[in-house]
């Protein structure tokens, strides 16, 4: 930062900002507080005795699966070790998340939205918005750290590890909002620079998972950011030093992110657009929907190839993990014992993890209806000769049609890695397993249609379906939830193709409740007013 | 108000209508008579209702109460039959930020049932509209003019066009005159809110004056202009005490120059007033529909104002 001029008007921006926006910061804050509160109040409840934890530490740990998500399980046979594996790098994540919003939304979306040129023309320095922005992501991620620090002490977990772990949130916050920073000047609006940002995070997050659980050499870990803070590993190593790293990293990202903005104009970013066709081609409500949310498909298909390539170069390692570790067993298939039952179990788990991931993007189509109504777009439309069912339709239509390209790209991907490995998997299961996910996919996208075709106000509940199958996939077995809990996620229904017997029936039923979402939607969205 | 007109004459016709968002009242009884090949112009500050009125016609938002008739149909149930024969310029006009402006125009017209060709050239070119630029870099004012030529690109029956002018440049604000009177005489319908009275004052046959979701004024300007005062401008030779000017109002002494207002029908008898003290200069000037707008809202604001 240059002269003081720059920065002026910068605390009272800070304080009408924090004023308005820091109620959204709550969510963040409190997903990483109750992640590691619940880690230390339900693992004693759960291993009171040492041989459970042993057992769990065994079967759990060595998960591949997990450890994609997780990264590497040090000691889960202590409640801080637990806590550390099961919240730093989830924890961690989220943080990333809600900041990446938090300066995006202040610097770049102000621009957008006019906002900030109302303030612009008043006494304000020029790097007063991108440093209003920043300082509004150090308050939330440092929130995220004290919370979560005091509850979890207060919980029962021990200091200094429970301190490492929410300073590694904080400092992955820091280090994402130094990102954003970064992403919001590159980019030519705000959507643009959170996908880039978030892009980036993502890309991260998943090398890191990958490269721990294949063991690849020990520079893999510290040429990623994320990988310093798995590196700080509370509970079992506790230091303190890799933190530096991620405050110097976000230092330097800061004072790039403070360049690139002086070298640009108001509301322009570095790839500028450029002019575009004078005649348009799209001409129907379908063609409209397919064009909005073309991008973001591209870019989530790539990101499936990726997965794919990943997940496939995973279940390739799959023989020497089981005969290492049988105990796998309970995980995939709860007593199966032929290798066969226990592959399928795997390819199963594995494309329900993808599966979740598609839902996502098939949510995000659905939750675009919204933005494109609250945003003032849907009006001129619907002032057409376009009924609301015709202009609700291909969007949906598409969020189910898109993710299930997505589950078919990765499942065609790993099936051909697994059959190039001869594990035993010959080259079809996988892509057929990726058939069977598809009808609980589109349940999870359907509850959106319903959120938002019925009861918008509570557009938020649109990621019910995403974030409660998540949970109860990931942390669903490690709590020893019965049967009809985990049935509550779709995914819970999908038959293991690759395995002797199938039951196919579950699928019937979940799509029963795909339709009924989707009745819901359309009759509330002809009778709603709109916006 | 005054006279009645059968159904059929009627685009528009709107009796008792209420809407409410949660607590509050947007609409409270709201009655709208538009007759075909009028341009009525729809008049009121912000927040009066007008949007919410017009949004109602679109059946983008459902009636609590009372009737609506669009152009001999119901706009929440006819939707598709009756926007075939409508277009709408909005008054937030919001493009898509990647797609081009003659992208829109295209889709736009294409949804409503087809643009005609040629008009959508001439528009762009009297509008000096650049089509191929992308939504996020067009101003306020170009985004309008975007709205604009895709709705006036169509030959329909009814135009309803919300503050379409808000954004645009006096010279632009000529064009869209000059287009909107060859729409009229093409035979379209027009409901066009506004508050900018000069174009009201030049476009309009008829005017409904909007407050806190109830029409207050309906007529023609002349009859509008009835109900309205006069301003008077005196210079004065000898000063009337107070008392001798009971026909004026907000009467206004400087020195001997004299400012008031009067009740339009009763001029003659002001002058008669003023003629004993002298009256070295004058000048009348008939009422604005500012003046009358302002005063139906400063009635509001002081109930018990002479």
């Amino acid at each position: 930062m240059s002269a003081p001029s720059a920065i002026a008007g910068t605390p009272p921006l800070l304080r009408a900002s924090l004023k308005h926006e820091a109620r959204s910061f709550a969510p963040w804050i409190g997903i990483a507080t109750a992640l590691s509160v619940s880690s230390v109040i339900v693992y004693p409840w759960l291993f009171p005795e040492a041989v459970e934890r042993r057992r769990f530490a065994a079967t759990v740990g060595a998960n591949p699966a997990l450890g994609l998500i997780f990264g590497p399980a040090y000691d889960l046979s202590t409640v801080d070790g637990f806590n550390a594996w099961r919240s730093l790098s989830i924890g961690g994540f989220l943080t990333a998340l809600g900041v990446i919003f938090i300066v995006v939304k202040a610097s770049r979306g102000q621009e957008d939205s006019g906002q900030a040129e109302l303030l612009a023309s008043g006494v304000l320095g020029r790097e007063a918005r991108l440093l209003t922005a920043l300082l509004m992501a150090g308050v939330c991620a440092l929130a995220v750290g004290v919370v979560s620090f005091a509850f979890t002490v207060l919980c029962g977990g021990a200091w200094e590890s429970s301190l490492l772990l929410s300073a590694g949130f904080t400092v992955t916050g820091l280090m994402f909002a130094a990102v954003a920073a970064v992403t919001a000047q590159i980019a030519s609006d705000a959507r643009t620079a959170t996908s880039i940002a978030v892009a980036v995070l993502g890309v991260l997050f998943v090398l890191r998972g990958f490269l721990y659980s294949v063991s690849a050499p020990r520079w893999t870990a510290w040429a990623n950011p994320l990988g310093w803070i798995t590196e700080t590993r509370p509970a079992t190593g506790n230091h303190w030093w890799p933190l530096l790293l991620g405050l110097a990293f976000a230092a330097v990202f800061v004072a790039i992110g403070f360049a690139l903005q002086v070298s640009r104009d108001f509301g322009q970013g570095l790839i500028a657009s450029r002019p575009g066709p004078a005649r348009g081609t799209a001409r129907t409500p379908l063609a409209l929907a397919i064009r909005i949310n073309r991008g973001p498909v591209v870019s989530w298909s790539v990101a499936f190839v990726g997965l794919g390539v990943i997940f496939g170069y995973f279940i390739r390692t799959v023989r020497d993990l089981f005969s290492v570790n049988p105990a796998l067993a309970e995980i995939f298939a709860k007593g199966a014992t032929l290798p066969a039952e226990l592959l399928a179990g795997f390819l199963a788990t594995i494309l329900t993890l993808i599966g979740i991931v598609a839902a996502i993007a098939g949510v995000q189509i659905v939750n675009r209806v919204r933005t494109e109504e609250l945003e003032d777009r849907a009006e001129p439309v619907l002032a057409t000769a376009v009924s609301r069912s015709r202009y609700l339709a291909p969007s949906v239509l598409l969020a189910f049609a898109a993710p299930a390209l997505f589950i078919l790209i990765a499942g065609v991907v790993i099936g051909a890695l697994a059959a190039a490995a001869h594990i035993g998997l010959n080259f079809g299961y996988s892509p057929l397993q990726a058939v069977a996910t598809i009808p609980a996919v589109w349940t999870v996208v359907a509850l959106a249609v319903a959120v938002i075709g019925a009861r918008p106000r509570v557009q938020i509940a649109s990621w019910a379906g995403v974030l409660v199958s998540f949970g109860l996939t990931l942390f669903g077995p490690s709590f020893k939830l019965p049967g009809w809990a985990l049935g509550i996620s779709p995914y819970y229904h999908v038959p293991h193709v690759a395995a002797g017997t199938q039951d196919w029936r579950g699928l019937l039923w979940i799509s029963l409740f795909t339709l009924a979402f989707l009745v819901i939607g359309f009759a509330g969205f002809r009778r709603r007013d709109v916006p | 108000m005054t006279e009645r007109t059968t159904d059929a004459e009627l685009v528009i016709d709107i009796a008792g209508l209420h809407k409410s968002f949660g607590d509050f009242e947007a609409l409270r009884g709201l009655d709208l008579r538009v007759e075909r090949g009028q341009v009525h112009g729809f008049l009121g500050p912000n927040g009066a209702g007008k949007s919410t009125t017009i949004r109602v016609l679109l059946g983008l938002l459902r009636a609590d109460a009372g009737r609506v008739r669009l152009l001999g149909g119901d706009p929440w149930r006819d939707v598709v039959a009756l926007h075939r024969r409508l277009a709408y310029v909005p008054g937030d006009v919001s493009l898509w930020p990647s797609m081009t402006g003659g992208e829109a125009i295209d889709l736009l017209g294409s949804m409503r049932g087809g643009l005609d060709e040629g008009r959508r050239a001439d528009l762009l070119q009297r509008f000096e509209l650049d089509p191929s630029k992308r939504g996020r870099q067009y101003s306020k004012g170009n985004r309008q003019k975007v709205a604009i030529v895709a709705a006036l690109a169509s030959d329909v029956e009814l135009l309803i066009l919300d503050e379409p002018t808000s954004g645009l440049d006096p010279l632009m604000e000529n064009v869209f005159q000059e287009v909107l009177e060859e729409a009229v005489g093409r035979g379209a319908t027009v409901l066009l809110s506004s508050h900018i009275m000069a174009e009201l004052e030049t476009l309009a046959d008829r005017l409904s004056i909007i407050r806190d979701g109830v029409i207050v004024e309906s007529g023609t300007l002349t009859e509008l202009r009835g109900q309205a005062r006069t301003t008077v401008h005196a210079d004065l030779a000898t000063l009337p005490a107070h008392e001798q000017l009971s026909m004026l109002y907000d009467v206004e002494l400087r020195g001997h120059r004299l400012t008031a207002t009067v009740d339009s029908d009763r001029i003659g008898q002001a002058m008669e007033g003023l003629l004993p003290f002298g009256l070295t200069a004058l000048t009348v000037e008939p009422p604005s529909l500012e003046s009358l707008f302002l005063r139906l809202y400063e009635d509001e604001q002081t109930p018990d104002r002479r």
